[in-house]
This record gives structure tokens, C-alpha cells and sequence, in this order.
């Protein structure tokens, strides 16, 4: 008999650099991800455009749509924790399969017109550095079916929300700017409402409508339910959760003072030499204070990251939802005949995104502007139903809502129902409610 | 009793009016089943949303289904409707809730429920998971019927629907899920577990007995494993983890933290094996002290073929691997190793010692995962025993064991197991003892 090696001693079971790492990355969690996906390239723009158009004094509206994000983040957040599904498949099991259904398209016209509009920041930023976009397109298009196909999301996800660290530079440049900070506390504190321009209402539309996307309950409540959050971790969720929309509001209300500043204030002062905001070119400009002319560069780089993450995730979890509720087969790693559906939702979302930033003469910023002003339009349908299903004792225990989260989100709903309407109405109109 | 066969969705929503005056009593909301732990469960009555609120009718007041629609009863319906944790009812239990496919193995909604009249009774026969049953909930039915016809017709026959016990988890629902599901291949089901939820997930492995949870269990990956592990609470995940495989065992236990996996070793009901796993997590996982399993054969070597095959009849059922004998002397020092084959084949008289192999290959608590499956490729063996410093006998890592810990997860899992195992105590059984 042979005893082929000597043990040495036993060693610990498992270094611990792994756990630590997860932690670290833990610690991003699920707000502060969903609230950096907030960030994307219709939110850059409507932000940017918000400022150089209307400057500090349109900063205000940031406060309440601050506070509605927290509260309705936060019930999404909840909803996912205590029972552990999807709002898509909530909405399914509470109402049944005719608002399913609306719900659903209406979240995929939705969805794939912002996809558009990320397709948008990838044509704005390769026009920076000089690539057509009838080329830049189809590349990034194969990059998005690449990434998604054949490197894990979640890995996606990660390097995303460290890119997204590139948002910072609007702090750093709204800083370098000198804006007139009395001005701006003034913009910031004193609401101020026109309601004699149209654009000033769609302006307010489209900012609810990319600081508080619908999809972005979708995706938070989603992510809450994979990491497997309960009631438990309620806490150390909703810090996330408040987190992750402060940062978002900041980042959002730097964009604002540094177009402001850059933009609004120069044309101001040179009405003859009037910067229009109309393309990207112009809103990278904001940019000028911290990177001087490598400003649009920069601008650039960061609507490519963040085109190119949306357009790979927003496609991807609408299917993913839509084949949640209807209960169709719904897996990347399935071939396409097990999950027909799903993989066909997936590419036509692509498809159709990205084929209308092709259409001859689009214009790139107002496209992707237009996509976040129907995102806050649909957005009270939205929090209508997240309403109805969180006061459900059947559904939520004890963890349904306070009544000041009631109250901060019904008003919410009317409050944006009733812009909403507003502005739909001035629309079909067809001409701005001048009195 | 006049329902003919069909989909509850083309009666929910219909005017319920009473037979005498054609009067109108409301609306027929959900369908009540008291004991749906059947086969093919009974529907008892309807819900008749009334003025008054929901009242019960029970399946022999229904006269007839008009013409128009309306479902008529002999008496106007006047019971209180049983609390929802008494009985299921189909409408807001099962309609657009997820259930497990046991026959397409899968997770999937249901649409619609096809009812049949069978002898008088209507029952339950099966669920609708497919377009066709969307478009009927739709109301789109009619309309759509050239549409219907081409689209296959997606039902899942009663029998074969596990569901998750959701909103209404009474006990005898629980365990006709669990036993469906134990008709599953193991790895099938931690497939279809790991696609849940993780609170579903839980309510899934709750709902199947020990063994089959093990057997699952073993199947899942780590962090699916602790996320269910946090939400059964330690008796019941100390009951699972007793039933698995040692190896596997240790492996779980080795991702807890330290003072979850003490609690949940401190549950154990079998000391002994609760001291052994203990042991095994001081291995580092990727190496043949992680990847062993206690549960082997030893024997002493001044037996006859006939008693130790004899013994082995005792003990082998409760073994997860036999098909290799480890001899030993009475400090578990390793001896010998002697094959099924050979001790089948030998005369009833003759004895261990004199047939057994002395030339064994063996591999050390420490040995990497790769070089183990190479050692076990190399000498064609179906297992390899990992010895101590002085020779003893620490378990035996087996080929499937090995296979798993070199090749990626997802391939493994798809990958037959060649060592089926149906045992209640796991420690390592010896023919002496």
C-alpha cells in the first residue's frame, strides 16, 4: 500500500479578499444603481437643455421631485422586499391580465422610445469625435448584442456604475464656472412658474419624467427581489434608497447650474450670439470650466457610457418584465425557440430604438427630450398602480403605506396628472396658452 | 347541476340570477374549493358578489346557464364565505399566480383553468398557460377564434401543477406541491428553484420533505443556497443539511458565517455527523478535503466474503458510495481497498485479507481538485481515498465529486450523477460496528 502525500497542517477554510470585495460592491446597492441609471442620456440632456434654456431658476422644481423620487423609490423598494415579486408580476396578480396588458405596452413604447434616446447620446458623441452616426449606430448596436449575449449583465451593471463616477465632473465644473450663487440659492428656494410657455411645462414634464422614470421602479424593484432583501434589511434599503436619489438629485441639479451658467448667463449677455442648446455639441459646453476644450470630449465619453448601458439594459429588463407578466419563458441562456417571445421583444426594442435615431434628419436632442416627456406623462398611471397594490393588507401586512407616504405620493400623481394634462392639452391645441 | 365542460374564465363576471323571478342576486366572483389536495380537485361552490356582499352557493343550487349568459340558482345564496386560509379559491388564488410545470419542468402563469363535468362533479382538470388563454381573458375569445385555432393549446394537465403556495398556504396545499415536485429529478427542481424568487424559492424547498430538499439543495448554487438557508430558520435548514451529502454539506456549510453555521450544527440531531461535518469545513473547498464524503464502506479485513457481503446488505442502502470497500484496521489506518466486483465474485469462504488490493492510490486532504480528478482519470477509478499523515482513512472523494469541481457549474449540473444515494444517516458505515 502506498500513501502517496504527507498532510501538512490544515489550513483555513477560505481567504476572506473575496467577501470583502463583495461587500464593497454591496454597499452600491440597488438605489444607488437604479438612481445612476437615472442618469442617462435623456436625463443628461433634458437637464442640460432645462439650464442652458431656463437657467438657475428652474432648479426649484428639483426639491419636490426630489422628495416624490425618495417616497416612490422607496415604496418600490418596500414592495419588492416584503413580497418578493416584481411590480411587473404584482401588477399581473392584482389586476389581472386587460391593465396588465396596457401597462405593458405602454411601458414598451416607453422604454424603446428612451432606448431611442440612448441611441441618440451614442449618435451625439460619435458626431463629437467625428464618426457618422449611420456607422456608430450598427457598431454599437452589435456592442450592446455582444455585451448582452456573452458578458454577464450584472458585470454590465458594475462597470456602468463606475463609469457613471464621470457625473462627478458636472459638480467639479459647475464649481468652476462661478456661477452667481446667489442666484442660484434664489432659483433653488423661490418656485417660480410660467405658465404662459408651453415649453416651460414640457420642460417640468420631461425633468419628472427623467428624475422619476417608470422603468426605474420596474428595475429597482427587481433588483431588490434578486438580491433577496427582506423586511429585515428594510433599514439598510432605505438608506440606499435615499442615498442613491440625493446623489442623483445633485448630479442632476449640477448639470442645471453649469448649462446655466455657461450657456444661459452667455446668452443673456450676448443676445445677438445666441447659443441654441440644440445639439450635443452645444450642451457639452457646460463642460468648458473643468476641461476647458476638451469639454465636448468629455461630454462625449460620458453620454457614450451611459447610451451604451442604458440601450444594453433597457430593452433587455423591458422583455424580461413584459415576459414576467405574461408568464413567457424569459432567460438569456435559453436558445431562441424555448423563449421566442422574449428574444424577439428584446431585438425589436433594439431595433426600433435604434432605427429612428436613423431616420434622415433627426434631431438628436429634441428626440431624446421628447422620450422623457413621455416618460412623465405615463408616470402618474405608474404610481396609480404601485398605490393601489401598497395599501393591500393581502399583499403588503403591515408594511402597507403610512399616510404621509399616501399623501406625498397621491399628491405627486395629481400634481404631474394635472401638468400632465396640462400640457397634453397645449400640445393638441397646438399652440402655447398664451393669455 | 348544468356546467358543461370548460374555462372558468367564460363563467367569472357572469349575472347570477334566481330561478324563480329571474331576479338578479350579483355577480359570480371566484369558485371555492375545500379540499384541493385531489388529483383533480372538486369545485364545492361559487362566490356570488351580492349587495350584501360575497355569499356562497354551493355547486347543487346552480339550475342552469341561461341563454344569456346568466347563471341560474335554485335559492338565493345566503352562507358566509369560508376565511381564505381554509380553502382555495380558484379565481384569486390560481389566476395569474406562478406555478411549477412538473411535466415542461419550468415556472409559468396561469391564464385560464379548464373545468370538466365529470359524473355530476365539476372539477379542475387543468391549467391553461398559454396565448390562447390570454386572448379568452381578454374577452378576445370569439373574436379571435381563427387565431385560436392556430395557436397550440397550452394545458397542463392538474396533476402535473405544483403550485407555489402564495397568498394561501394552507397546509394541505403545501404538501401536494411538495410531493408533485419530489417527481422531479433533483437537478430539475434546483433548476426551477433557483429561476424563483428567493422568498418562492423558500416557500418551494418548505414545502418538500427533508430528503427531497437535500437532494435539490445539493444541486443549488452557494448564494441561492444561503439566501434559502436565512429564510427557513435553523431547525428546518439543520433537518435539510443533515440529509444531504457530507461533502456538499460541508461545502454549504463552509460559505455561512461562523456563528450561523455553529447554530445550525448545534441542531443536528446526529451528533456524530454534525462533529464530522464540522471537520470537513476546515477544508479548503477545491481540494480533496473539501470535495470528500464520509459516507463510504470500511471493513475489517479477517472477515469472510460471506459475512461482510452480508453486512453490506444491512448498511449499503443508507451508503452513498459502495462500490469500493475500504479496509482497515480497528484506527480506521487503511489496509486495503477491495472492489463490488471482486467481493461478489470471490468464494463465500475466503477472506478480506486475502483478496484485497494492497497497492492503493490515495490522495491527501490538500491535494487541488485537478490533481485529484487527474489521479482518478489516470488509475480509471471510480473514487479515490483521502488518507491522513498516518495513513488513516478521512473519506473518499468520488469521479462525479471530482467531474463537478473541474468543469463549470452549469455544465455539472446537466451532467447525469452516476451515484444515487437514498439514505437517513450519513455516517460513514463500517460492516464491524
Amino acid at each position: 500500500m502506498q500513501i502517496a502525500e504527507v498532510a501538512p497542517e490544515q489550513r483555513p477554510r477560505r481567504t476572506n479578499w473575496k467577501r470583502t470585495l463583495l461587500f464593497l460592491i454591496s454597499i452600491l446597492g440597488p438605489g444607488f444603481v437604479t438612481a445612476s441609471a437615472g442618469n442617462d442620456v435623456g436625463g443628461i440632456f433634458t437637464y442640460s437643455v432645462a439650464g442652458a434654456q431656463y437657467g438657475y431658476k428652474i432648479i426649484w422644481t428639483l426639491i419636490p421631485i426630489a422628495i416624490a423620487l425618495i417616497v416612490v423609490q422607496e415604496m418600490a423598494a418596500r414592495m419588492g422586499a416584503i413580497t418578493g415579486k416584481g411590480l411587473a408580476a404584482l401588477i399581473r396578480e392584482e389586476f389581472g391580465v386587460w391593465i396588465t396588458l396596457l401597462t405593458m405596452i405602454g411601458l414598451f413604447f416607453m422604454n424603446t422610445f428612451t432606448t431611442s434616446a440612448e441611441f441618440a447620446g451614442i449618435a451625439s458623441a460619435s458626431e463629437i469625435f467625428g464618426l457618422s452616426r449611420f456607422v456608430a449606430v450598427p457598431l454599437s448596436l452589435a456592442v450592446v448584442f455582444f455585451f448582452v449575449l456573452r458578458v454577464s449583465s450584472k458585470l454590465v451593471e458594475r462597470i456602468f456604475v463606475v463609469l457613471s463616477l464621470v457625473y462627478v465632473t458636472y459638480i467639479i465644473s459647475g464649481f468652476l464656472a462661478h456661477p452667481n450663487w446667489a442666484d442660484v440659492a434664489r432659483g433653488t428656494f423661490v418656485p417660480t412658474i410660467d405658465t404662459h410657455d408651453a415649453g416651460y411645462i414640457g420642460t417640468i414634464v420631461a425633468l419628472i419624467g427623467t428624475t422619476i422614470s417608470p422603468y426605474m421602479q420596474f428595475y429597482l424593484q427587481s433588483a431588490v427581489v434578486e438580491k433577496g432583501t427582506r423586511a429585515n434589511g428594510l433599514l439598510a434599503l432605505r438608506i440606499d434608497v435615499v442615498n442613491g436619489s440625493i446623489l442623483a438629485i445633485i448630479i442632476a441639479a449640477f448639470m442645471i447650474i453649469a448649462s446655466a451658467a455657461e450657456i444661459f448667463v452667455f446668452n443673456q449677455a450676448h443676445p445677438k450670439h445666441q447659443i441654441t442648446a440644440t445639439t450635443a455639441a452645444d450642451i457639452a459646453i457646460a463642460l468648458k470650466p473643468l476641461a476647458g476644450r476638451f469639454a465636448s470630449d468629455l461630454f462625449a465619453f460620458g453620454i457614450l457610457n451611459a447610451g451604451l448601458f442604458t440601450a444594453a439594459v433597457l430593452p433587455l429588463s423591458t422583455s424580461y418584465l413584459i415576459c414576467e407578466a405574461f408568464g413567457f419563458e424569459a432567460a438569456l441562456d435559453c436558445r431562441f425557440s424555448e423563449a421566442p417571445v422574449f428574444f424577439i421583444l428584446f431585438a425589436v426594442g433594439l431595433a426600433i430604438g435604434a432605427g429612428l435615431v436613423l431616420l434622415p434628419n433627426v434631431p438628436l436632442v429634441p428626440l431624446a427630450i421628447a422620450s422623457q416627456v413621455v416618460q412623465g406623462l405615463l408616470l402618474p398611471l405608474e404610481l396609480v398602480l404601485m398605490l393601489v397594490i401598497i395599501n393591500r393588507a393581502r399583499v403588503m401586512g403591515l408594511y402597507r403605506n403610512t399616510r404621509t407616504a399616501n399623501i406625498i405620493c397621491w399628491t405627486t400623481v395629481i400634481v404631474v396628472g394635472v401638468i400632465a394634462l396640462y400640457y397634453t392639452f397645449t400640445q393638441i391645441a397646438g399652440s402655447p396658452a398664451s393669455s | 347541476m348544468a356546467f358543461h365542460d370548460g374555462y372558468l374564465s367564460e363563467f367569472v363576471g357572469r349575472r347570477a340570477v334566481l330561478q324563480s323571478d329571474k331576479q338578479p342576486l350579483g355577480k359570480v366572483v371566484d369558485f371555492l374549493v375545500a379540499k384541493p389536495d385531489d388529483t383533480f380537485p372538486r369545485i364545492d361552490g361559487i362566490i356570488v358578489k351580492t349587495p350584501a356582499g360575497r355569499r356562497f352557493s354551493p355547486v347543487r343550487d346552480i339550475v342552469d346557464v341561461d341563454t344569456d349568459g346568466a347563471i341560474i340558482l335554485r335559492s338565493a345564496p345566503s352562507q358566509e364565505p369560508l376565511p381564505d386560509d381554509q380553502a382555495l379559491y380558484l379565481i384569486s388564488d390560481l389566476f395569474d399566480k406562478q406555478i411549477v410545470d412538473v411535466d415542461g419542468r419550468k415556472v409559468v402563469r396561469i391564464n385560464d383553468l379548464e373545468i370538466a363535468n365529470t359524473g355530476g362533479t365539476l372539477r379542475v382538470v387543468a391549467a391553461d398557460i398559454g396565448v390562447s388563454g390570454l386572448l379568452r381573458r381578454l374577452g378576445l375569445g370569439r373574436v379571435s377564434q381563427p387565431l385560436l385555432d392556430r395557436v397550440p393549446r397550452t394545458l397542463i394537465a392538474w396533476d402535473n401543477v405544483a403550485p407555489i403556495s402564495d397568498t394561501n398556504p394552507s397546509q394541505v396545499h403545501l404538501s401536494v406541491s411538495g410531493s408533485r415536485l419530489a417527481r422531479l429529478h433533483p437537478s430539475e427542481l434546483a433548476e426551477i428553484i433557483s429561476d424563483l424568487s428567493a422568498q418562492d424559492a423558500a416557500r418551494v424547498i418548505k414545502s418538500l420533505d427533508d430528503e427531497t430538499a437535500a437532494d435539490a439543495f445539493e444541486h443549488l448554487d452557494a448564494d441561492v443556497q444561503q439566501s434559502i438557508i436565512s429564510d427557513l430558520g435553523e431547525d428546518r435548514a439543520a433537518d435539510i443539511i443533515e440529509e444531504m451529502d457530507s461533502d456538499d454539506a460541508a461545502d454549504l456549510l463552509g460559505e455561512l458565517d461562523e456563528e450561523q453555521r455553529a447554530a445550525l450544527l448545534a441542531k443536528m440531531e446526529d451528533r456524530e455527523y454534525a462533529d464530522e461535518l464540522e471537520e470537513l469545513t476546515q477544508y479548503e473547498p477545491d481540494t480533496a478535503g473539501g470535495l470528500m464524503t464520509t459516507d463510504y464502506v470500511w471493513i475489517f479485513p479477517h472477515r469472510t466474503t460471506a459475512a461482510t457481503i452480508a453486512k453490506l446488505r444491512d448498511i449499503a442502502p443508507e451508503t452513498e458510495f459502495i462500490y469500493y470497500l475500504y479496509v482497515t484496521d480497528d484506527t480506521r489506518k487503511l489496509l486495503g481497498t477491495i472492489s463490488l466486483r471482486t467481493l461478489l465474485l470471490a468464494l463465500p469462504t475466503a477472506f478480506i485479507h486475502k483478496l484485497m488490493d494492497t497497492d492503493v492510490v490515495s490522495v491527501s486532504p490538500d491535494t487541488s481538485a485537478e490533481d485529484v480528478a487527474s489521479t482518478i482519470a489516470r488509475y480509471d477509478l471510480l473514487a479515490v481515498p483521502v488518507l491522513d499523515e498516518g495513513g488513516h482513512v478521512l473519506g473518499v472523494v468520488t469521479v462525479d465529486d471530482a467531474i463537478d469541481a473541474i468543469i463549470p457549474e452549469k455544465i455539472a449540473n446537466s451532467l447525469p450523477r452516476i451515484v444515487r444515494h437514498h439514505r437517513t444517516s450519513r455516517a460513514a458505515a463500517h460492516a464491524d460496528s
